[in-house]
C-alpha cells in the first residue's frame, strides 16, 4: 500500500497527520508539479471529509508563490491586471494549505526537514508524510575526444547539463536579456550535437537569483516544461532534416523560450464531474522586459483560469500525448 | 469568557477565497463545456505561434 493511502487510513482511524510538499532544495524547479501534487492530496484528504485530521504545508524557494521557477506572471482578470500569485494563494487557502515560501531545504531527517529562509534564519518543520522535488541535474555524462583527452568541461556547464547557442558570460541580473537563451540549440563546440528540452544549459535564471546573509542562494531554476520542450525538439530535428538534404548550416527552425509561448494545466482534483484545474498560457515564457516594459509579457496571450474545463483539457491531452507517442493513426496531426 | 477567535494574522487569512457563485460556475457543465473549447483555442493559439 502506498504511503499517502497509509496515511488517509490512519486519519480514518483518528490520527492527525503533518504532510509537507514542495521544494526540497534551495535551487530546486518544477515547483508546478509539486504544486499539482499538493492540491490533488488536498482534494483526496477533502473528498474523504478528512481535511481536519489533516495538516498541509508547501514550502518553496519561490520569493512568492506561483514564481514556478519563470518569475511568476500578471494576468487580466475581473477587471484588474493581478500577479499570479494572488492566484495561488487564493486556491491554496480554499484548499486549506499553509506555506512557507523563501526556503531552502537543507538536510531531511526521519519525520523532519531542515531549512533556511531567505533572512538567514535556520527552521525546521515536521512531517509525517512528505513529497519534496530535488534540484535539477544533468545525468552526469563524461565525454572524450578521439585521442581520449576529457573534453566534458567543453561540453557540459557545471550543472551537467549540456552547453548550447545560449551565453554563458554569467551576467549580472540587471544585464539579463532574452537574447540569452538560445534558439537552435546547437553546441558550439560541435555541430553535430544538440541538446533539448531539459537537456540544455540554461544561460541563467528566469526568477532573480538572491541570496541569504549566509551566501545561500535560495532561487528556483528555470523550468523546462513539457510544451516547449516538444517544440524544442521537434525544431532541432526538422533543423538536421534541412541540413542533411540541403547541407545548410544557418537554421531555418529557431524555437527561444523568449520567443516562444507555453501552455501549462495545473490539475486540481481528479474527478469527471467535480474535478478542477488551473489552465495558464504565459507569452514569452521568459519575461522580455523590452518588448513588453509594463508586464513583462503579452497580456493578451497570458491568461489563466480554475474549472472544471481545465480538468476535461489536461485529460485530453494527456491521451492526445499518448497518441502521438505511441504513433497511432494521424498522430502526426496532434501539434506539440 | 468566549474566545476571540479572529480571522486573519496569518498568511492564509488574506487571499481572495471563491464565493459560491463562483464555485458553481466553476463546476457548471454548460458553462465548463464552453469553457474548454474557448481555454482550448487559447492553447492553440499559443501553439502555433510556438516557433518560427
Amino acid at each position: 500500500m502506498g504511503a499517502l493511502q497509509n496515511c488517509l487510513l490512519r486519519m480514518e482511524k483518528g490520527d492527525k497527520l503533518r504532510f509537507l510538499i514542495g521544494t526540497g532544495h534551495p535551487t530546486a524547479t518544477c515547483q508546478g508539479a509539486a504544486f499539482e501534487y499538493a492540491l490533488n492530496v488536498a482534494y483526496e484528504i477533502k473528498s474523504r471529509g478528512l481535511l481536519h485530521m489533516a495538516e498541509i504545508t508547501w514550502i518553496s524557494n519561490e520569493y512568492e508563490l506561483d514564481d514556478f521557477g519563470m518569475g511568476g506572471a500578471f494576468i487580466k482578470r475581473g477587471g484588474y491586471v493581478t500577479p499570479t500569485k494572488v492566484f495561488s494563494e487564493s486556491i491554496f487557502a480554499e484548499y486549506g494549505i499553509r506555506w512557507i515560501k523563501r526556503a531552502g531545504v537543507s538536510k531531511i531527517e526521519e519525520g523532519v526537514a531542515h531549512y533556511e529562509t531567505l533572512d538567514g534564519q535556520m527552521h525546521t518543520q515536521p512531517f509525517d508524510f512528505a513529497m519534496l522535488i530535488p534540484a535539477f541535474a544533468g545525468v552526469g555524462l563524461k565525454a572524450f575526444d578521439k585521442v581520449g583527452e576529457d573534453i566534458t568541461a567543453k561540453l557540459f556547464a557545471p550543472s551537467g547539463f549540456m552547453k548550447v547557442d545560449a551565453d554563458y558570460s554569467g551576467k549580472a541580473f540587471e544585464d539579463w536579456s532574452v537574447d540569452d537563451w538560445p534558439s537552435v540549440y546547437q553546441n558550439p563546440a560541435f555541430a553535430n550535437i544538440f541538446a533539448t528540452g531539459i537537456a540544455f544549459a540554461p544561460p541563467h535564471q528566469i526568477s532573480k537569483p538572491i541570496k541569504s546573509p549566509n551566501g545561500t542562494l535560495i532561487t528556483p531554476a528555470p523550468p523546462r516544461t513539457g510544451m516547449p520542450s516538444g517544440v524544442i525538439g521537434k525544431i532541432v530535428a526538422l533543423n538536421i532534416v534541412d541540413q542533411i538534404i540541403t547541407g545548410r548550416t544557418v537554421f531555418k527552425h529557431k524555437a527561444s523560450m523568449g520567443k516562444m509561448g507555453a501552455a501549462c494545466v495545473v490539475s486540481a482534483g481528479f474527478n469527471l464531474l467535480k474535478g478542477n484545474a488551473a489552465t495558464m498560457t504565459v507569452f514569452p515564457i521568459v519575461p522580455d522586459w523590452q518588448k513588453f516594459p509594463e508586464w513583462g509579457r503579452d497580456l493578451n496571450y497570458t491568461m489563466g483560469e480554475a474549472g472544471l474545463a481545465g480538468h476535461w483539457i489536461k485529460l485530453f491531452l494527456h491521451y492526445m500525448f499518448i497518441h502521438k507517442a505511441k504513433g497511432y493513426p494521424f498522430w502526426w496531426l496532434l501539434p506539440e | 469568557m468566549a474566545k476571540n477567535i479572529v480571522r486573519g494574522y496569518y498568511d492564509e487569512s488574506y487571499p481572495p477565497i471563491p464565493t459560491g457563485v463562483t464555485r458553481f460556475w466553476r463546476r457548471n457543465l454548460i458553462w465548463q463545456a464552453w469553457r474548454f473549447i474557448v481555454l482550448n483555442l487559447k492553447i492553440m493559439r499559443i501553439i502555433v505561434g510556438g516557433h518560427s
